[in-house]
C-alpha cells in the first residue's frame, strides 16, 4: 500500500510541467551521447551537473538520472550502425547487431534494442519500487564497520572486473581515495595535501577530475588516431521486428532483464558485465550457436536488454545505502550532495517525493525513450555522420565551459586539464580510470567509517570480523582479491577482459 | 632493455607518489589505532601504492608489458601536445581575455591547425559556438563568465 501511495505521489512530481521538461532533456542528452562516441553519460553528467543547481533537487536529478539510462538506449543505435559502440554497455551489441545492419536488417536490430530496453526498463523500475523500500529498512541497522566493509567490498568489485592488471586497478583505488581525502580533515580540520592553496581547502572537485579523466582524456586518446566510422549506408527499413524476430527474443530479452537487474544491484560495471553474461548464456542456450556474431537477433536483444535492466538496478545501492554502485551513480550522488540532500536508507521516509519522483519519472522516461528511438533514428544517424574533427573541439569547450560554472574558479580548468593529461597517460599505461573515480567519491565515506569504527571499538579490527553483514562483505572482498592468485581463476578474469577490450 | 618497459617507468612514477604520500602522512601524524590521526589513512594507503607500484615496476623488470617507445608508435601524438599546449594557454588567458575570445582562439586553433577542416566550416561553427554558449549561460542561466581583465574596459556589454 505504501509503495502505490508512494508511487502516487511520485507521479504528481513526474508530471509537473517542469520535471516533464528536465526529464525529456535528460533522456533527449542521453540519447544523444549515448549515439555520439567519444562522449559518454559521465561526461554528459560531469558537464550538466552545473545545470542543475539552477532547479528543484528532483527536477535536477530527475534530468541526470534521464541522460544515464537514455545512453544506454542511444548506445545501441551506433553499435548497430557504425560497429562502434556508443558507450562501454554496448559493445557486445556491435556483434550482432553490425551485422544485421550489414545484411539489411537495420531495422529490426534498432527496433528489438528499443523494445528490450524498454520492456527491462520498465521491469527494473518496477522491482526498484518493491525492492529498495524493504532493503531500506535492514540498512537502517548498518554502523560505520558494515558501511566500511561494503565500501571495500564495492571496489574490489570494481577492481576485479576492470580490465587488465589487478595490482593497478587496486592501486588506481588507493589513489582515488588519497584525491578524495585532499582538503580539511572532517574530525579535526586539519588541512591534507593542500600545499597551502586556498582552492585545496575544500578539496578537489568531483567534475573536474571526472571531466578530465574521462572527457579531456577521451578526446586526447581519439585525436591521436585518425578515427574511421563505417556507417552503414544501406535504407534502414521498418524498425518494427517480424512475428518471428519478437518469438526469437522473448525469451532473450526477459533472461537479459533478470540478470541485467541483479548483475546492476552488485558494485562495479553492472551494465557492461550484464551484457556480456547475456550474451554468453544466450549463445550457449541457442540450438545454433553458430549463427552468433553472424546476425543473430538474440545476440543484440539479450544484452539489450541486461545493461538497460542494470542501469535500473544500479539505483538502489544508492538510494537505500547512499553508496553509489558505479561511476555514473557517484555523479548522481554529487547531484544529491550538492542540493544537500543525503541519499540512504532515510531517503524514502525523509524525503519521499524525491525517491519517488525519480522513480515515476523513469517510468515517463522510459515511455519517451521508446517515442524517441524508432521515429528519430533517422536524426541520430545524421548526427553519426558529423565529422569528429568539428565535434571533439565542441565538446572541449564544453567541458571548460562546465567545469568552470561548476565553481567559478579558473583552478578547476587547470585541475581538469592536469587530470585529462593523466587520464591519457592512464589509457597508455595500461590503468583505468573508473576505479579512482569511484574511490574518489567513496574516499571521504571509507575514511569516515574507518576511524569512527576503530574509535567505537577502542582501536580493534575485531569490529569488523563479529558484525555478519561486516563479515560477509570482507570475506567477498578478500576472496575477489585473493582470486587472480589462483592460475585457473587468472585465466578466466583475463578471459573476460580480453572479451571486453574485444 | 629492461629499462625501457612502459610498466617499469610507470610502476616508478606511482612508487614516487605512494612513497610521498606516504610520507605525508607521517607528517600529518599517525595517531593511534583507538584514536586515528588525519595521517592514518594517507600514510597506509601510501604504503599499499608502493606495493602495488613496486610490483608493476618488478614486472616491467622482468620484460612485462610493452616498450615505451611502442606506445606511441604510428599514433599522431603532435596532436595530443598541440591541444595540450591550447588547454594551458586557454587556462592562462581566460580570465585576461574573457570567454568569447579565448573560445574562438581555442576552436580556431582546434579547427585550423590541430584537425584542419575548411575556414567555411571552422569560421562559422567556431563564432557560432562561442557566442552562442555565451548567450545561453551568461544571459539565459546567468552564469557568470569572464569577460576579460585585459578588455572589459572596450567592450560595451
Amino acid at each position: 500500500m505504501d509503495v502505490i501511495a508512494g508511487l502516487g505521489q511520485g507521479f504528481l512530481v513526474a508530471f509537473d510541467p517542469i520535471n516533464l521538461l528536465y526529464c525529456f532533456i535528460g533522456v533527449f542528452i542521453g540519447t544523444l551521447v549515448g549515439v555520439l562516441p567519444g562522449i559518454g553519460p559521465v561526461s554528459a553528467m560531469s558537464l550538466l551537473l552545473p545545470v542543475t543547481l539552477s532547479g528543484t533537487p528532483e527536477s535536477g536529478i530527475i534530468m541526470m538520472a534521464g541522460i544515464y539510462y537514455g545512453s544506454m538506449y542511444g548506445g545501441s543505435t551506433t553499435a548497430v550502425l557504425v560497429n562502434i559502440p556508443g558507450e562501454a554497455a554496448s559493445v557486445v551489441t556491435c556483434i550482432d547487431g553490425h551485422e544485421m545492419a550489414k545484411r539489411g536488417r537495420a531495422g529490426p536490430a534498432l527496433g528489438i534494442a528499443a523494445l528490450g530496453s524498454f520492456v527491462a526498463g520498465t521491469f527494473s523500475i518496477v522491482a526498484l519500487m518493491l525492492v529498495a523500500p524493504m532493503l531500506a529498512k535492514v540498512a537502517v541497522a548498518f554502523g560505520p564497520p558494515e558501511y566500511f566493509s561494503l565500501m571495500v567490498l564495492g571496489l574490489s568489485i570494481l577492481s576485479f572486473l576492470t580490465q587488465g592488471s589487478m595490482a593497478k586497478a587496486l592501486l588506481m583505488a588507493a589513489v582515488g581515495v588519497i584525491i578524495g581525502l585532499v582538503g580539511l580533515d572532517q574530525i579535526n580540520a586539519m588541512p591534507r595535501l593542500t600545499f597551502d592553496r586556498l582552492e585545496l581547502v575544500d578539496g578537489i572537485g568531483l567534475i573536474p577530475v571526472v571531466m578530465g579523466l574521462f572527457g579531456v582524456a577521451e578526446i586526447l586518446t581519439n585525436i591521436e588516431q585518425q578515427v574511421r566510422r563505417d556507417i552503414v549506408q544501406s535504407r534502414i527499413g521498418s524498425l518494427w521486428p517480424s512475428k518471428a524476430d519478437l518469438k526469437a527474443s522473448a525469451g532473450p530479452v526477459a533472461r537479459g532483464t533478470v540478470l541485467g537487474f541483479l548483475l546492476g544491484i552488485l558494485p562495479g560495471g553492472g551494465a557492461v558485465i550484464s551484457s556480456f553474461a547475456s550474451y554468453a548464456i544466450e549463445k550457449k542456450l541457442s540450438p545454433t550457436p553458430e549463427r552468433f556474431g553472424q546476425g543473430a537477433i538474440e545476440g543484440v536483444a539479450g544484452p539489450e536488454s541486461a545493461n538497460n535492466a542494470a542501469a535500473g538496478g544500479a539505483f538502489i545501492p544508492l538510494m537505500t545505502l547512499g553508496i553509489p554502485p558505479n561511476v555514473v551513480m557517484a555523479l548522481l550522488l554529487g547531484a544529491f550532495v550538492i542540493h544537500g540532500l543525503q541519499p540512504g536508507p532515510l531517503m524514502m521516509s525523509q524525503n519521499p517525493q524525491i525517491f519517488w519522483g525519480i522513480v515515476a519519472s523513469m517510468y515517463v522516461g522510459n515511455i519517451m525513450l521508446l517515442v524517441l528511438n524508432m521515429p528519430l533514428i533517422g536524426m541520430w544517424v545524421q548526427v553519426l555522420k558529423a565529422p569528429y574533427k568539428i565535434l571533439f573541439p565542441l565538446i572541449l569547450m564544453f567541458c571548460i565551459v562546465g567545469v568552470f560554472a561548476s565553481g567559478n574558479a579558473v583552478f578547476d580548468v587547470f585541475v581538469m586539464i592536469g587530470t585529462g593529461v593523466l587520464g591519457y597517460l592512464m589509457r597508455k599505461f595500461g590503468y583505468e580510470a573508473a576505479p579512482l573515480v569511484l574511490a574518489f567519491v567513496l574516499g571521504p565515506m571509507l575514511e569516515n567509517n574507518l576511524r569512527k569504527s576503530l574509535i567505537l571499538s577502542e582501536g580493534t579490527f575485531d569490529i569488523f570480523v563479529v558484525r555478519p553483514i561486516s563479515l560477509v562483505c570482507l570475506l567477498i572482498a578478500a576472496a575477489l582479491l585473493v582470486a587472480p592468485l589462483l592460475p585457473a581463476l587468472r585465466k578466466k578474469r583475463e578471459k573476460v577482459a580480453l572479451d571486453a577490450t574485444d | 632493455m629492461m629499462l625501457r618497459r612502459a610498466e617499469f617507468w610507470g610502476g616508478l612514477f606511482w612508487l614516487a607518489v605512494g612513497a610521498f604520500v606516504a610520507w605525508q602522512g607521517w607528517l600529518l601524524e599517525l595517531g593511534t589505532l583507538r584514536e586515528p590521526g588525519s595521517g592514518f589513512v594517507f600514510f597506509w594507503l601510501g604504503l599499499i601504492i608502493v606495493a602495488f607500484s613496486t610490483s608493476i615496476a618488478i614486472g616491467g623488470l622482468r620484460g612485462e608489458g610493452p616498450l615505451l617507445g611502442d606506445l606511441w608508435r604510428g599514433a599522431r601524438w603532435r596532436n595530443v601536445l598541440l591541444v595540450v599546449l591550447a588547454l594551458i594557454a586557454f587556462g592562462f588567458l581566460f580570465e585576461r581575455l574573457g570567454f568569447v575570445l579565448c573560445s574562438l582562439a581555442l576552436l580556431l586553433f582546434l579547427m585550423t591547425v590541430v584537425d584542419p577542416v575548411r575556414p567555411t566550416i571552422s569560421i562559422p561553427v567556431s563564432l557560432i559556438a562561442a557566442v552562442g554558449v555565451w548567450y545561453v549561460l551568461e544571459k539565459m542561466l546567468l552564469v557568470q563568465l569572464p569577460k576579460g581583465t585585459w578588455i572589459e574596459d572596450y567592450i560595451p556589454f
